[in-house]
């Protein structure tokens, strides 16, 4: 599965991951304790810069996930023209914008095996409530590994049915669905016991 | 301890899987996005703590930057839109989810696992999401809840199925539904 | 197009070819079928399994023409349901609802029989194969032998002019693969075995051989075939499962 790490390189791509995470934080936090429009305004630009400063097809891969955001601004503007207050509207929109902008460079801009560091690194202090990381790292490999798996025996099951349907799939094929992925549920425990599974052994 | 992690892994995998299968349909041409679905199963399934683990583990590949919500959404950015508050409700809707089907014993298990998922999945999820959707767009909770009203008949209806197919499941593999088998 | 008065299946492929993420599977595909008895022939990975979908109507193709009786099935959907049946290598990712009964009527309500009518047709399908026991049977309880007859079933159940059989036999122990095999040749209508297998397409009348998405050959079966299994004894002393592709 191909993560959503941006194949164009830039200079943050090096940056420990940890810290561009806690700058994220700190930063959408900001945010949304900013109030004047002026203030928004430039840190959009700021951050427009930024994408850009990474040439253009790493600035229109960005643009093309703001998308997600449009029912919000149609929502927005519409609510605040209706009420006249379109100054805060305004605000609204460029603190959305930033802020999803902003999380989307981090994302661009770290390797995934970076960020699988970072949750071992932050995962570390769970290991004394009980949580074993060699199991998270392998539960990890493993949905990476299944999820496309799963996803052909689905849609095997979609083409079987529009064979004997000219209607698309309705709810219950998620029946037999549900029944394959707990086979493979079985088949994937054998096969890590038979690999030594999780409990170490003991030296004889 | 594998058997439990494979569990987890898969059912996380079916949330993932159910973003990138095509729409499904109610039976009578209204399309649905089944994830959410994966999360109600999760919770009738698998139990509160399972249930809970799978959707967490689900989230935690989202966030390092996997595009595994429908329509190829993923990383950082889908914890930073309005509606980030809904996924934050994911895994706490699948505890209670699987908590009511764990400990309500009284009644058939499809009813039991759509009331579940009714409580669970859908009135936790709005809550957090409807929370979300207030800080995001600077609106109070009542005006944010009534943007997101729309959804909830649509979502009430895969809670039904998520009993229905529940229910099925149990019939023919008993063992499987982790949430009642006590053996 | 006339029909022909044997009422053969006509399937018909003009330069077929499809792509997929900018992979080739299939290229420049030219035939025309029209035997009671016909197979594909192939290595895994050859794009036989792709072809069956192609002519089943369930995947379009990048170009060309892929026809069945004349009707383009990718696009009239109802036509394909009354004319082809397809018949998959799985029944875990092919059977759909927890019952016999449910399984086999499906399709029978699909095609717009009422509730009553299927439901007669499935205990006669049931009957004709020597199965009336099985009308009230749960699917889990069944052995992957018998979850293959139900697949069967189910298709022989809507009658369709010609049943694509894609890979149908994979993993089925000497007896099951009799038994099925048995009651596959006992269809009237035209059968189109896609296999990797020489031995599952002996008597057919005309056999396609299909190497990397091309056709190496095609004609009457034992030439083909006979053919066909020289070259993959050959192959078989090389190496070439070395080779990673793209």
């Amino acid at each position: 599965m191909i993560s959503l790490s941006s194949p164009v390189k830039t200079r943050a791509h090096d940056w420990p991951a940890g810290m561009k995470l806690a700058g994220l934080c700190a930063a959408t936090i900001v945010l949304f304790f900013i109030e004047n429009l002026a203030v928004h305004a430039g840190i959009l630009v700021a951050v427009t810069g930024v994408y850009l400063s990474a040439g253009a097809l790493f600035f229109m891969a960005g643009l093309r996930q703001l998308r997600v955001l449009w029912p919000f601004v149609v929502i927005v503007a519409i609510w605040h023209i209706w009420t006249g207050e379109t100054q805060q509207g305004a605000v609204i929109l460029l603190r959305l914008l930033s802020a999803l902008a902003l999380a989307n460079l981090v994302t661009m801009t770290t390797r995934l095996s970076d960020m699988i560091d970072v949750v071992r690194l932050l995962t570390r202090p769970l290991a004394k409530l009980g949580l074993n990381p060699a199991a998270l790292d392998m539960a990890i490999a493993l949905v990476i590994r299944l999820t496309p798996v799963l996803a052909q025996k689905g849609s095997n099951l979609t083409q079987a049915w529009r064979a004997r349907s000219p209607r698309k799939p309705s709810w219950r094929i998620l029946l037999p669905f549900t029944v394959l992925a707990l086979d493979d549920a079985d088949h994937v425990a054998q096969a890590l016991r038979a690999r030594g599974g999780f409990t170490p052994l003991k030296d004889p | 301890m594998e058997k439990n992690i494979a569990l987890i892994a898969l059912f996380a995998a079916v949330i993932a899987a159910l973003g990138l299968i095509p729409k499904i349909t109610l039976g009578f041409g209204v399309p649905i996005t089944a994830q959410t679905l994966g999360v109600m199963l999760c919770g009738t399934v698998l139990g509160a703590r399972r249930g809970t683990l799978s959707v967490l583990l689900f989230l935690l590949l989202v966030a390092i930057g996997l595009p595994l919500l429908s329509g190829g959404r993923g990383g950082l950015g889908a914890f930073a839109t309005p509606s980030a508050g809904f996924l934050l409700g994911w895994p706490i809707g699948a505890f209670v989810t699987g908590w009511i089907v764990e400990k309500w014993r009284g009644a058939p298990l499809g009813v039991v696992a759509t009331v579940a998922a009714i409580i669970g999945s859908i009135v936790v999820m709005y809550v957090f999401g409807i929370a979300g959707l207030a800080v995001a767009l600077d609106k109070s909770l009542s005006e944010a809840a009534f943007l997101v009203l729309v959804f909830v008949p649509g979502d009430v209806i895969k809670a039904v199925i998520a009993g229905l197919l529940t229910a099925a499941l149990f019939k023919s593999r008993p063992a499987s539904v982790l949430s009642r088998y006590d053996g | 197009m006339t029909r022909n008065p044997d009422n053969i299946t006509q399937i018909e492929l003009s330069d077929l070819c499809f792509a997929v993420d900018g992979k080739q599977i299939l290229q420049a595909i030219t035939q025309q079928i029209s035997v009671r008895r016909s197979g594909i022939v192939g290595r895994n990975g050859s794009g036989k399994s792709t072809l069956a979908r192609i002519i089943a109507g369930l995947v379009a193709p990048t170009s060309g023409l892929a026809r069945l009786n004349g009707h383009d099935l990718v696009k009239d959907r109802k036509q394909a349901l009354r004319d082809v049946g397809i018949l998959f290598q799985n029944p875990d990712q092919q059977i759909i609802f927890p019952t016999v009964r449910e399984e086999i009527s499906f399709g029978l309500r699909q095609l717009g029989r009422s509730k009553s009518v299927a439901d007669q047709m499935t205990q006669d399908t049931l009957a004709g194969f020597g199965k009336s026991h099985w009308i009230d049977a749960h699917i889990h309880t069944l052995s992957q032998g018998q979850k293959h007859l139900v697949c069967l079933m189910a298709i022989v159940a809507m009658s369709p002019k010609l049943i694509i059989l894609d890979e149908p036999f994979t993993g089925l122990d000497i007896p099951t693969k009799a038994q099925l095999t048995r009651a596959l040749a006992q269809y009237q209508g035209s059968l189109l075995h896609i296999s990797h297998d020489p031995a599952d397409l002996a008597g057919y009348d005309y056999v396609i051989w299909l190497e990397q998405g091309a056709v190496v050959q095609s004609g009457r079966a034992d030439d083909v075939l006979h053919a066909y299994i020289a070259e993959m004894t050959a192959v078989g002393g090389s190496d070439d499962i070395a080779v990673l592709s793209g």
